[in-house]
């Protein structure tokens, strides 16, 4: 066991460290407080992924034979780290080589890798996940907007919510139900966010503008190459894409970043030497770090090609534990932070409320964690 | 970063699993408050058990592999202090090892009997002596640990003066104390985990109960912390690790001993289910090194000045 990064690993970390410092703007931790999917945000990360695409660092991670250096889990971990450090300068974009680029590979068609494949690798293509329903979030399963197989398209009806990124996305990685059968009855298809029939209404959100949407499809017809995998084989494939979402945001590393930041300032206001606030920020910080093994060791599982299991579930978990005390650390000790005084803190808050809701509400990840991890007899339904 | 156990790792736990295998249970009709073993003990030390630290291939870090999983075993053994703590000390210190805190000395002592080495560790420094009978107060009948402890009535005329730092000396303490409670919380978290597997109440396992199913994820996500956290302390020698672990792990010894108990019920009242003997050793790891507060203060310290 050796906890320490290489020094090929301390040297990529910091070309990551240089290519941010030449390329955001002196105004960035302001400009940050846009939300990931603002459309200031989208519109700067699109020049920003291309120019990290032209240094060859939007996607390193990928194999060779992907287009990318073939640098492996630990150095998507780490790019991963400095990018949600920095505020997320990709915007969006962190989705397509966390997992949407992976996926295509994995389960898309020729058709789909030739059309999908090149905007993502030079940075210009934004995606949407259409997931959850009004009446399907965490019950997933139960989503019921209908995709029906008439003359070789589909065409699709129902409705979709809390979609990140859908106002501005390119493409929806649409979840669509061609059948009854629970799980086994849903289907992904590829959809042009311009196909006649989609109205995306945006939701007023805590987290920042343009984050979160309603999105209906009115009779919306996709041709049937359209379908990513086959028919029914959806739960399958966003299993495999979800455990890589759900590691694909390194939250607690930022988390740490703002408990320093918080730390800095209370030292610079003379409050750091009571000891109940370095009691409470101890604290905080070893929930981070607590998080950061725990993350780590299934990057090691990746790394060791054993896949991603339920214990990534474990790490996510954690991860909500560490977000969530560092913003009440903050709330508590600096609550001129959220007003103002630190546009970094406000914006670590504002995608803090995120953390234990998107990519599977934290309940689920018990669920998960009991029933996978620990083998508990699962709860009847 | 390599999180994965070494050939040579696995090997010394596979070792360590065949050589523990008869202390993996507990003792038919055995309803003791503490459990221990003179021929483990004996057998560990024949075996290399407690020195894997010296050898530069293993480290501290599978040291603390090796205190981590037999604190799995319901019996209680000085491992981690010897395993973790005394090279750093004198290699050649008798066992078993019984750190104490300077000014502490009201504290009950883990391991304290005739013959063993008392560290006291502090500012003034790190001292250490062997303990004789007329040191250690009347046999306790009335503890509740899982351990075998007893009282210091005092400290010898003459002690060995270490020429170590005691901020390393309580450094690696705080290893020993968070790979230990690693392996404390995850064989009471085992134990809960079968026994609500098993027991049905309402026409259902208790584990399909949400109320129940919830909190024991949670403690498992604090456990696996409290693991990682103390192998990389170990791993890298730093202060602000070893602060960190322990304080995580008394974290976690706070939150699961009481929750623990109460999902077994009545049986988490009696002696006839072993769940104590990890659980009322983690209560006092809680006590150790001033609690939870003292290793948060340590932390902030080693972290921010």
């Amino acid at each position: 066991m050796n906890f320490e990064w290489s020094e090929e690993q301390d040297a990529f970390r910091q070309t990551l460290r240089d290519f941010l410092a030449a390329n955001l703007p002196d105004d960035w931790e302001k400009f940050s407080e846009h939300g990931p999917a603002s459309p200031a945000l989208t519109a700067f990360a699109r020049d920003f992924c291309k120019k990290l695409a032209d240094v060859g660092l939007l996607f390193p991670h990928w194999p060779v034979e992907m287009g990318g250096e073939g640098l492996g889990p630990w150095e998507q971990q780490i790019l991963a780290e400095e990018m949600w450090i920095a505020g997320e300068p990709r915007g969006g974009q962190y989705m397509n080589v966390n997992w949407i680029g992976p996926t295509l590979v994995k389960y898309g068609t020729q058709e789909q890798q030739a059309r999908y494949l090149q905007p993502i690798t030079e940075g210009k293509s934004l995606w949407c996940q259409g997931f959850s329903e009004p009446d399907a979030g965490s019950d997933l399963a139960s989503l019921r907007t209908r995709a029906t197989l008439t003359d070789g398209n589909y065409v699709i009806n129902g409705q979709k919510i809390w979609t990140s990124y859908a106002g501005l996305a390119d493409t929806c990685f649409l979840l669509t139900r061609t059948s009854d059968d629970r799980k086994k009855g849903i289907t992904i298809l590829l959809v042009p966010m311009d196909t006649p029939g989609i109205t995306v209404r945006q939701i007023p959100s805590l987290i920042g503008e343009g984050d979160i949407h309603e999105v209906f499809f009115d009779d919306v017809t996709v041709p049937e190459g359209a379908r990513f995998g086959d028919e029914g084989q959806a739960w399958e494939i966003i299993a495999y894409s979800l455990r890589n979402e759900r590691l694909g945001i390194p939250r607690f590393t930022l988390a740490r970043a703002a408990l320093d930041r918080a730390v800095a300032m209370l030292k610079d206001a003379g409050d750091f030497a009571r000891e109940y606030v370095r009691i409470e920020a101890a604290r905080c910080a070893t929930l981070c770090e607590a998080a950061a093994t725990a993350n780590y060791a299934i990057v090691q599982k990746r790394v060791d090609g054993l896949g991603v299991g339920p214990e990534s579930s474990s790490a996510r978990f954690a991860t909500v534990m560490c977000e969530r005390a560092v913003c009440e650390f903050v709330v508590e000790f600096v609550p001129e932070a959220l007003a103002g005084a630190s546009p970094y803190l406000k914006m670590h808050h504002q995608r803090g409320i995120v953390a234990g809701i998107a990519s599977g509400a934290a309940e689920i990840q018990l669920n998960i964690i009991a029933s996978d991890v620990l083998e508990l007899p699962r709860e009847p339904r | 970063m390599q999180l994965s156990l070494s050939e040579d790792q696995s090997q010394i736990l596979g070792f360590l699993d065949g050589l523990t295998k008869p202390y993996a249970s507990v003792p038919m009709h055995d309803h003791s408050l503490a459990l221990t073993s003179g021929e483990l003990d004996a057998a560990l030390v024949e075996n290399g058990f407690l020195d894997v630290m010296a050898e530069e291939e293993l480290g501290p870090a599978t040291a603390a592999l090796v205190v981590e999983k037999l604190a799995r075993l319901p019996f209680a053994v000085e491992a981690a202090a010897s395993a973790l703590v005394r090279r750093l000390i004198d290699p050649e210190l008798p066992r078993p090892l019984c750190l104490v805190e300077e000014g502490q000395l009201r504290k009950p002592v883990r391991f304290l009997a005739d013959g063993a080495t008392v560290v006291v560790v502090g500012p003034s420094g790190v001292r250490s002596f062997t303990v004789s009978a007329d040191l250690i107060g009347a046999p306790q009948e009335d503890t509740l640990y899982a351990y075998p402890v007893a009282f210091l009535t005092g400290l010898p005329d003459t002690l060995t003066t270490h020429d170590v730092d005691p901020a390393e000396i309580t450094r690696a303490w705080r290893v020993a104390l968070a790979a230990e409670a690693a392996g404390l919380l995850g064989a009471a978290l085992q134990s809960v985990v079968t026994y609500v597997s098993e027991r049905k109440q309402f026409g259902r396992h208790l584990a399909t109960f949400q109320a129940i199913r919830h909190r024991l994820a949670e403690d498992q996500v604090v456990t696996n912390g409290v693991y990682w956290l103390a192998i990389r302390a170990a791993a890298s020698g730093s202060q602000a690790d070893a602060a960190m672990a322990a304080l995580h792990a008394q974290e976690a010894a706070k939150r699961v001993t009481y929750d623990y108990h109460q999902f077994l019920g009545g049986m988490g009242m009696t002696l006839e289910h072993p769940l104590h003997l990890w659980t009322y050793r983690l209560k006092l790891l809680t006590a150790e090194l001033g609690g939870r507060g003292a290793n948060a203060l340590a932390a902030a310290d080693a972290l921010w000045g």
